[in-house]
Order: C-alpha cells, then sequence, then structure tokens
C-alpha cells in the first residue's frame, strides 16, 4: 500500500464530509434520482422507527429494507443520529479500500496469465498487454473513480443504502478476485435476498470456483442456495414474521411503487392496460435478469470479471428501482480494463450523453413537478436517453474487448489486398 | 448496425477525420440551418390555428346576464374612488374598498406585509392588500378563483388604472347574486405594484410556514382566511370605463406562460362581446399595407421573445406561474377620441363585464387544473400558435454546433507520444471526473485534466460570488445605491475573470481540453436555460453560437486578423458589455432626439440601474435571470476569454507537442 493510496481515501472522505455538511445533501436525498423507494434514507428511518416501536414494518407500503439491516443499523440510527453521515462516508471509503485491492490483485492475476500466454502474442500488442506500471495505476483509477466520481459522491451524501449495497458488491468482488469461496457465497446470498438483482452474479462466482467439473458447480449452486435459505431465516428471526419477503423480494419483483426514476420500468407501467401487467412484468424482470446472463457468460466465460462488470452495469440500467449510485459505482470498474480503452469508440457520446441528459433531468423535473408545465413524457424521454447511453457505454466495452482479444493473437495492422482488414460478425 | 457494433480495428473514422477538417463548415451549417428554421416558423404552414383543448371551459355556452345596471355601479363607483382619491394621493384608500367590499357582502380581509429593502442601510416598507372572498354555494371552499385588480396611487408614474377596481367591485356585486358558483371567488385589490401581488402569493401559500427572518427579505405575513387552491386567476387593468382594446398579456415569471388555452378562452370571449382584443394588441390605426403577413408574424414572436426573456413579468398575473396557476392579465386601453364612440357613454362598460363574466363563467366550469392545451408556446398571431415540438428543433440545431465542434475538436486533440493512451480511453477518465495529475515521466504526456478542473472551478466560484457578495452584511452596510453596489462587484469580479487568462497559463494541452469542456458545459446550459426559458436560451444561442463556432486555440496565425477579431468579438460578448448594449439601444429608441454622448450616459445608468433590478428581483421574486447571467455566462465568458486569447507556456520540450490538430489529424493510433 503506497501513501498515495491513503491520500486518496483521505481526500475521498474530505470530500464527501464537505458536501455532506450543505445543504445539497438533504436535497439529493429527496432527488428521484438518486434515493429510490428501496434505498431512500427516509424509508430507513420510517423501517428502523417501527421496528423499535415492536411494529412490524413491512405491514405498510413504505419500508423495503431487509430485516438484518434495519436492526444491524437500529442500535446507530437511534443513539448516534448525529454521526450517520460520518458512518456513511466510512462505508463508502471501505467500497473503495476494497476496490482498490481487488483491482491490485485482478492485475497481478492478468499479468501472471500474460507472461504464460506471451509467445502466442503478435508483435505489435504491447499496448494491449497489461505493462508493469499498470499494477500502480489501474487500481489508483479504480479509487479515484469511485471517491470523486460526483454521482457515488451525491449518493454518499444523500445517505441512500446504495452505500450499503456498493460495499456488498465490491465484497463480493473482492472475494471473487482472492478466490474465497464461502464469504463470496455468503455476500451474494445476502445481496440477492435483500435486493433480488444479483442473482446474476452467480455466473462469474460459478466460472471461477468451478471451472472445468460440473459437479462443483452444482455443488456451489446448492450452496448458494442454501445459504439464501440461511440469510432468509437470519431474517426471519428479527421479526419473526416472513412478511420480509413481500416487503423486499416482493415489492421488487412486482414493481409496486411508480416513484419515476432514472429506469425503465415507471413510464411503462403507469402507461401499460392493467391486464397485460403480469405479462410486461415478467418481460421486463426477465430482461434484467437472464436474458443476458446466458449469451453473456458462454462469451465471457474466460473473463469472470468483466461477465460481473457488465452484468452489474445491465443491472444498474435494467433492475426496477435504479439510482445513480448503482451507476457510479459499475462506472468505477471500467478503469479495471484499461487495456480495452483503446477499441472504444464511443466514450465521448457517452460521456456527453450523460452530461446532458443528466443535466436536462434536474430541469424537466422542476418544470414537471414544481413549474407544472411540463409532464411525465418529457422526464421520461431524458431518462430513456441516459439508459440509451449507458447500453452504448455497455455495448461499447463489450466489443472492445473482444477486438482487443483478437488483436492480441492475431496483430493490430492486418492488410488485405493492401486494405484494412475489418472484423466480420458472422 | 455500424453504430454500436462498428467492425473495423481502428477506433479513428474516415468521416470524423473529414468532418474534423471542415469543422467550421458543418457548424455554421447547422447554425443557418437553426435561425433558418426559426423564421420559417413564421409561415402559415409552419404554425398551427388555435382551438380549445380543455372541453369543461365550453366557452360561450351561457348568456351572460350582466346587465346594464352592474355598468351604472360600475360609474359609480369610479366616480366615488376619483373623490376618494383625492384625499389620498400617495395611499390606496384602504377603507373606502373594505367597506365596498363589505356592503356587497364579501368576506373582506386585509393582509399586511413588510419588505425590509437591503440596500443603502436597508428601509422597511408597509404595504396593505384587501381582498374579499365570495363563497362558492356549491362547494366547500377548496378551490378558488382569483380576480385582481391593481391599485395605483394618485402620484404614480404608471399609467392611472383607476378603473380597474370599480370595474372589479361591480363585477362582485353582480356574482354575489348568482348561487351558480363550484368555486370560492377571491377579490383582491393589491397596491404596489408587484410587490403586494407576491405578497399576497406568498401570504397566501406559505403564510402559516416560520420564515427565518434575518434572511426573508419580504415578510409576507399571513392571511386571515383562505379558499382552497387556487385553479386559475384573472388580472384585470382598467385605464377607463370606456375602452378602445384590450391587451392580453401572459408573460410570467421566468418566462413562464399560462395555458393555452386560458388564452383561447379570453380571446373567444372578448370575440363575442365585441371588443378588440389580442396578444400585443395595438390602438386601431391604419396599418402599414407594405408589411406581409410574414413580417407581421415574426415581429409578433420576435416581439414575445423578447418580453419573455428577461423573465421579468409583464402584469401581476405572472407571478401566479410560480405557484402553478395559470393567469393573465386583461388590460384595457382607454379609448383615445370620443370621435368613433358608437354606444352611449352609460353602458361603455357592458361588453368587458360581460367579458368577464364569460371567463369566469368557464373557469367555474373547470372540473380540474388547466392541463390539456399548451405550456409552451409562441403566439404567432392571435389565432396561430407554435408548439414546442416546433421551435425547440431551431434552438437544437444551434446547441448542435457546440456538441458537434466538441466531438470533432476532441476526436482530433494532439495526443504525442502517448502510447497508452488514447482518446477513447482518456474519456473513460474524464467521465468519471477524475482528477488526474500529469504523470511524472518526461516520455508519457496526458491531458492535464487537474488543472483544467481546477481552472473550471475558479471560473465557476467568481460567478458564485456575483451572487453572494452583493448581499453580504459587511456590503450592504456601505452607504451605497444598490445601483453602484451590484455594478461595482460586478465589475471587479468580471476584471478578475478579464485578467485571470493572463495570470494562470494552462499546461500544454490545457487549452485544447478546457476547449472541449468549454463547449460540453456551453452546450448543457443552452439546452437547459432554454428549457426552462425558451427565449432567453434562444436569443444567447444566436448571439454567442457564432463566436463560439469561430473560436480556435490553434497555436499557428495567433496573430491573425481573423482571431484577433474573434478576442474583439469576446470581449464586447462580456454579459456586462451585452446588458450594456442591450440597454443602449433601447435608450437610443426611446430617446432619439438626445446626442449620443448623453445617450451613452444615460444608458450607463440605465444599466447599472438594471443589475440592481434584477439583483432584487431575483431576491424578492425569484427571477433567475441574475443568476443565470452570473453563475452560467460569466464563467463560460471567462473560459471564452481564455480560449480567444490562447496564452500558453513557453515549454522547451514544447516542439514535440505541437503537432497540430487540423493538418495532421490523428495519425497516432494507426502509426503504433
Amino acid at each position: 500500500m503506497d501513501p498515495k493510496f491513503f491520500k486518496l481515501l483521505l481526500l475521498g472522505g474530505a470530500v464527501r464530509f464537505y458536501f455532506c455538511r450543505t445543504p445539497l445533501a438533504a436535497m439529493i436525498g429527496n432527488r428521484v434520482e438518486f434515493a429510490t423507494p428501496l434505498n431512500s434514507h427516509k424509508r430507513m428511518q420510517e423501517g428502523i422507527f417501527l421496528l423499535q416501536s415492536g411494529i412490524d414494518p413491512y405491514q405498510g407500503d413504505l419500508v423495503h429494507e431487509s430485516p438484518l439491516i434495519l436492526s444491524a443499523l437500529s442500535g446507530l440510527f437511534k443513539n448516534y443520529p448525529q454521526f450517520l453521515p460520518v458512518f456513511y462516508i466510512i462505508l463508502d471509503i471501505f467500497t473503495a479500500a476494497l476496490l482498490y485491492t481487488m483491482s491490485r490483485r485482478f492485475v497481478k492475476q492478468k499479468q501472471d496469465q500474460q507472461n504464460v500466454e506471451r509467445k502466442e502474442y503478435a508483435k505489435d500488442t504491447e499496448e494491449l498487454q497489461f505493462s508493469c506500471l499498470d499494477k500502480l495505476d489501474i487500481p489508483e483509477l479504480v479509487i479515484v473513480a469511485y471517491l470523486f466520481n460526483p454521482l457515488t459522491v451525491m449518493s454518499c451524501i444523500g445517505m441512500t443504502s446504495t452505500v450499503i449495497s456498493n460495499l456488498f458488491l465490491a465484497f463480493f468482488l473482492y472475494c471473487l478476485v482472492k478466490g474465497l469461496l464461502l464469504p463470496c457465497l455468503l455476500v451474494l446470498a445476502f445481496e440477492t435476498v435483500r435486493s433480488f438483482y444479483p442473482i446474476v452474479l452467480i455466473a462469474p462466482l460459478l466460472l471461477v470456483f468451478s471451472r472445468s467439473s460440473i459437479r462443483r458447480g452444482v455443488v456451489i449452486s446448492l450452496l448458494f442456495i442454501v445459504s439464501c435459505l440461511i440469510v432468509a431465516a437470519a431474517n426471519f428471526f428479527v421479526l419473526n414474521s416472513w412478511n420480509f419477503l413481500d416487503g423486499t423480494l416482493g415489492f421488487i419483483f412486482y414493481f409496486r411503487d411508480l416513484q419515476p426514476n432514472i429506469g425503465l420500468f415507471w413510464y411503462f407501467f403507469t402507461e401499460m392496460f392493467e391486464h397485460f401487467r403480469t405479462m410486461f412484468l415478467i418481460t421486463f424482470q426477465l430482461n434484467a435478469t437472464v436474458l443476458y446472463l446466458v449469451p453473456l457468460s458462454i462469451k465471457l466465460r474466460k473473463e469472470p470479471l468483466l461477465l460481473a462488470t457488465v452484468l452489474v452495469a445491465l443491472m444498474a440500467v435494467f433492475r426496477a428501482y435504479p439510482s445513480l449510485g448503482d451507476v457510479g459505482f459499475y462506472l468505477a470498474l471500467l478503469p479495471l480494463w484499461k487495456r480495452c480503452w483503446k477499441f472504444m469508440a464511443h466514450g465521448f457520446v457517452v460521456f456527453t450523453f450523460f452530461l446532458v441528459t443528466l443535466s436536462m433531468m434536474g430541469a424537466l423535473w422542476h418544470l414537471w413537478i414544481y413549474a407544472g408545465s411540463a409532464n411525465a413524457n418529457f422526464y421520461f424521454g431524458a431518462t430513456l436517453a441516459f439508459s440509451t447511453g449507458q447500453i452504448f457505454l455497455i455495448t461499447d466495452l463489450l466489443f472492445a474487448h473482444v477486438k482487443r482479444e483478437f488483436c492480441l493473437f492475431n496483430g493490430q495492422k492486418i492488410l488485405i489486398d493492401g486494405e484494412e482488414a475489418r472484423i466480420v460478425l458472422k | 448496425m455500424g453504430l454500436l457494433s462498428d467492425p473495423s480495428i481502428s477506433t479513428q473514422s474516415k468521416l470524423v477525420d473529414g468532418l474534423a477538417r471542415h469543422v467550421r463548415l458543418v457548424c455554421y451549417a447547422l447554425y443557418v440551418a437553426g435561425v433558418a428554421w426559426f423564421f420559417c416558423l413564421a409561415l402559415p404552414e409552419f404554425n398551427h390555428g388555435t382551438y380549445l383543448s380543455e372541453n369543461a371551459l365550453s366557452p360561450g355556452l351561457v348568456y351572460p346576464e350582466i346587465r346594464i345596471d352592474a355598468n351604472r355601479l360600475a360609474i359609480q363607483l369610479l366616480e366615488e374612488l376619483h373623490r376618494e382619491r383625492k384625499d389620498h394621493l400617495s395611499t390606496t384608500p384602504h377603507a373606502w374598498i373594505a367597506a365596498k367590499m363589505n356592503e356587497f357582502g364579501l368576506e373582506t380581509h386585509t393582509h399586511n406585509y413588510t419588505l425590509r429593502y437591503p440596500f443603502g442601510g436597508g428601509k422597511e416598507y408597509h404595504g396593505k392588500n384587501i381582498y374579499g372572498i365570495l363563497r362558492a354555494p356549491r362547494i366547500a371552499s377548496t378551490e378558488g378563483i382569483v380576480f385582481a385588480a391593481p391599485y395605483r396611487a394618485a402620484s404614480s408614474v404608471h399609467t392611472d388604472i383607476s378603473a380597474s377596481v370599480p370595474l372589479l367591485l361591480a363585477f362582485a356585486d353582480f356574482a354575489r347574486r348568482k348561487n351558480y358558483w363550484a368555486k370560492d371567488l377571491i377579490f383582491l385589490v393589491t397596491e404596489q405594484e408587484q410587490l403586494g401581488m407576491q405578497a399576497w402569493l406568498e401570504a397566501y401559500h406559505d403564510g402559516d410556514r416560520d420564515l427565518d427572518v434575518s434572511k426573508a427579505y419580504l415578510r409576507p405575513g399571513n392571511l386571515p382566511a383562505r379558499a382552497g387552491s387556487l385553479q386559475a386567476a384573472l388580472n384585470i387593468e382598467v385605464q377607463d370605463l370606456e375602452i378602445d382594446h384590450v391587451d392580453v398579456r401572459i408573460e410570467g415569471l421566468n418566462g413562464k406562460l399560462p395555458n393555452l388555452d386560458m388564452f383561447n378562452l379570453v380571446q373567444r370571449i372578448m370575440a363575442r362581446e365585441g371588443i378588440a382584443s389580442g396578444y400585443k394588441q395595438a390602438p386601431r390605426k391604419k396599418r402599414r399595407h407594405s408589411q406581409s403577413p410574414f413580417e407581421q408574424n415574426l415581429r409578433q414572436m420576435l416581439t414575445m421573445l423578447a418580453s419573455q426573456s428577461s423573465g421579468v413579468p409583464n402584469g401581476n398575473h405572472g407571478l401566479f406561474h410560480r405557484y402553478r396557476i395559470d393567469a393573465l392579465t386583461i388590460a384595457a386601453n382607454r379609448r383615445a377620441t370620443h370621435a368613433t364612440l358608437k354606444g352611449s357613454p352609460g353602458s361603455a362598460a357592458v361588453p368587458l363585464l360581460k367579458a368577464i363574466e364569460g371567463i369566469a363563467r368557464s373557469l367555474n366550469n373547470l372540473l380540474e387544473r388547466f392541463h390539456q392545451s399548451f405550456f409552451f408556446y409562441v403566439i404567432v398571431n392571435n389565432d396561430r400558435y407554435i408548439s414546442i415540438g416546433d421551435y425547440m428543433p431551431a434552438l437544437v440545431a444551434l446547441v448542435a454546433c457546440a456538441f458537434v465542434k466538441a466531438y470533432l475538436t476532441w476526436s482530433t486533440l494532439p495526443v504525442t507520444n502517448a502510447e497508452q493512451e488514447t482518446p477513447a480511453g482518456l474519456v473513460r477518465e474524464q467521465e468519471q471526473e477524475e482528477e488526474l495529475e500529469p504523470d511524472s515521466e518526461p516520455d508519457k504526456f496526458e491531458l492535464p485534466y487537474g488543472s483544467v478542473l481546477i481552472y473550471l472551478t475558479a471560473t465557476l466560484l467568481i460567478g458564485f460570488l456575483c451572487n453572494v457578495l452583493p448581499l453580504q452584511q459587511y456590503f450592504l452596510e456601505i452607504p451605497m445605491g444598490a445601483a453602484p453596489l451590484t455594478t461595482s462587484v460586478l465589475s471587479f469580479l468580471s476584471l478578475i475573470g478579464f485578467i485571470l487568462p493572463f495570470v494562470v497559463v494552462l499546461p500544454p494541452g490545457g487549452l485544447e481540453l478546457l476547449h472541449v469542456a468549454f463547449l460540453l458545459i456551453y452546450g448543457c446550459a443552452l439546452i437547459v436555460i432554454g428549457l426552462l426559458n425558451f427565449a432567453l436560451g434562444f436569443f444567447a444561442a444566436v448571439l454567442t453560437v457564432p463566436l463560439v463556432i469561430s473560436l480556435e486555440t490553434k497555436e499557428e496565425n495567433s496573430r491573425s486578423t481573423l482571431r484577433n477579431s474573434v478576442r474583439l468579438a469576446t470581449l464586447v460578448m462580456n454579459p456586462m458589455m451585452v446588458i450594456y448594449v442591450i440597454v443602449l439601444a433601447m435608450t437610443f429608441y426611446q430617446f432619439p432626439e438626445l446626442s449620443l454622448q448623453k445617450i451613452m450616459l444615460r444608458a450607463a445608468t440605465a444599466a447599472m440601474d438594471a443589475s440592481a433590478y434584477g439583483l432584487i428581483d431575483s431576491v424578492i421574486y425569484g427571477n433567475w435571470l441574475y443568476f443565470v447571467i452570473c453563475t452560467i455566462f460569466l464563467p463560460l465568458w471567462i473560459i471564452c476569454w481564455t480560449l480567444a486569447l490562447s496564452k500558453r507556456r513557453d515549454y522547451a520540450d514544447y516542439l514535440d507537442f505541437d503537432e497540430s490538430p487540423s493538418t495532421s489529424p490523428q495519425p497516432k493510433v494507426k502509426t503504433n
């Protein structure tokens, strides 16, 4: 660990600390882009209050946090509410540190793999290979991208529970790279019971831990199911009721709250005829979970971490209640694929998309909700464009990876009849 | 399918290279297209006829029942009021108005408010509004409609509109006798122009809220009685009972407009009563026949946008918009000569009263708030409009210039020797707002993100100070008027912005990066401003886009006349200068007889006043103009000025950097 790492962590914490003391923090906590029904701080407070008063929080339609988290945080919420922002900041810094160690380990693994395969590489591909500098550069980029991304900063100062999700996801990735099966399974089971969508991350987990044997894979899957049941049971014992399943997973799956957010669900489900609801619900949830899972797992079977990155990103786009904090998390994973960047053609376009749509969201929300002159369509237009930008980014990353793999073994300059070759997709 | 799955290995596309060589041409073409589209909108093929979208309004469904006796009452009240005005030269005859409202059976209340004027040592002004509520017989005070009439004291410099109050009272008397009201009617008489209205509205909506007394400049107090959620409001400004024509005013705070249905409703009913009425209606006179319909339409559009762009409402109705209440003003102008008098003088106000009754009964029919029709429109003619979908492309084309130029500038950025860095890769970094410090290794050259970010923050800070400084306590304690204080703070900060590029010189590559960042921020800012207030965004775009297109930061021919003229243009585009020039032009039109020197002097004081008014408006009424100019346009101008100057560091290793972007557009990837 070099001192720069600690300096960055401190600076990141300081930035968060400064902003959480400005009026911005309260504003962010109320913005639909950051605080969704799932992760909003207010609902967490409500849930903890209900829990402490001995009322089942899931009987109403307000609280969707898992009971374990509620009971774990209830002491802090009750006794030291003034330290809550600091608590969230510490969690966020933990996430950053985990990402840092994870990416160090990852780069090292890549370099080892490279040393084995080096002979097969084409001649002019040094810039596509991981260099020795990358061991310092890439983790630093990752941590900077996490700590100083406005999206994660805002998400943290708004005290959304996305901060907690991000911590768990970072821990999952860390264990995945380190090869720690049991913690990996447990944390994934916990996140799955809490917010459903991380279930897709079982694919990279299986790819890492059961590389060749199917039997092992089956055992791991069974273990995963068992740990999910254990987590569910642990949740059950907090309140001695199964209500929480409907309050968290059911709430996510059935998409009961139509509050606008940056995702694609809300507008669609407000406009749709009610008797088609079940069908579209299943379609949308399939799209968010298994639709891309199989093809991507087959294509990226050699790169489980890239698979995890892409799945986390797709989750952030297609989940029922996405928030900008999720987006910030997967953006921080992109520097891991620095060696693919050369082939990413749409970076600037995506950046512009993000900038324009995010700034438009504020204006259109004002016009719709406060001024009353615009309407839902305007805001949905902006969020749709934002999602499109994200899709561009993910596709771009995937294609860049494919191209890098190809060029790594075949060289970057391939001339056919004196013209530059083009890859034909068949 | 090539967009997402481009099969070529190299990311450098030939199309981009080709376009990059003609950035300016492409951008100018877009600019011309945008402006041309705007002009086309004045053609009848491009705009649409107005129609009523909300069926519940059903204008003209009922026969007006108001009769000549209401007119007689109005005349009698006007005479009484004129007597009262002799005793109340500079105040409002509150007692008389309240007595009349009580006499007509309204639930009458008064509302006191205080303005704490912050400048020049601080002063306090007190004001008083009077309002009477007619409780609807058919509903439990859940909804209300406001009929407002501003009262101007006899000593006021503005046009006398004392006939509004008698007319309002006469209508109130009529309305009280009817049993069909489904919404409470509030009859409101305000004083001190918009201040009274603002105070009343704030008291109505937030009166029960505890204000931070030290910060609030306007203390609205609370109201003793309310009438539910306000659905619509009609502001009446009548110069005399004998009217020539009615001017319907719609522009509200920050360029907001009432629903087009409301405008149409007023137009229909006015037409039925035979009153010449319209948007920006001028006295009937012989029109110049030389004006084609196209020219008339265009003139109408431009005047509408001009009055919208400042964001200052042109009547008391504008303040309602902030609370999501659709409102407009009907300003009835006095008949100039009695020669064209048609009806008898005893029934002169009957059509207007009938019209007000018709509007009131239509609004009474509303089942929910105005929501059908359009909120974003430009009125081309009294019965033709342009909707947002039609006029937005003009602005989008203008803003697209900035984005296209940003993309092409970016894709030809001179990144040298950076074997490992590629443009796409760098975007990733920028996307995550990283504060990268330039690498220490000499052979590697990265774009100086950190310093550019700091530079941007510094300019934003200057803009932020413009907002905050003039209202700081220690500045306010200086015994100086609002105008000189604001102006001196603003010009001091602009001066800092002017000097900044001379003092701080960005590292190599910084200017190019700053250029791209500038274009992106500029584009975003224009889009957002255009969404909130189309007129302001559009005018700003038309004015500044050509300059932004012609900006360049190349090293060679930095002393050419073109570059120098760009620098000059940038200087002129300073927000302070622009305000001065606009005020100068207005002064010139208003007082063409003065000598040039006098006009310039007068314009200077007027511009100073304008900036102070802007500040006061933003503090009291919530007008965004001052904020937008200070926080967005001024920082943008500073960056623009930096780019126009293009000061560079004289580095020894500078030579291997000057691979100019357009002459050899990025062979970097291929040469590897």
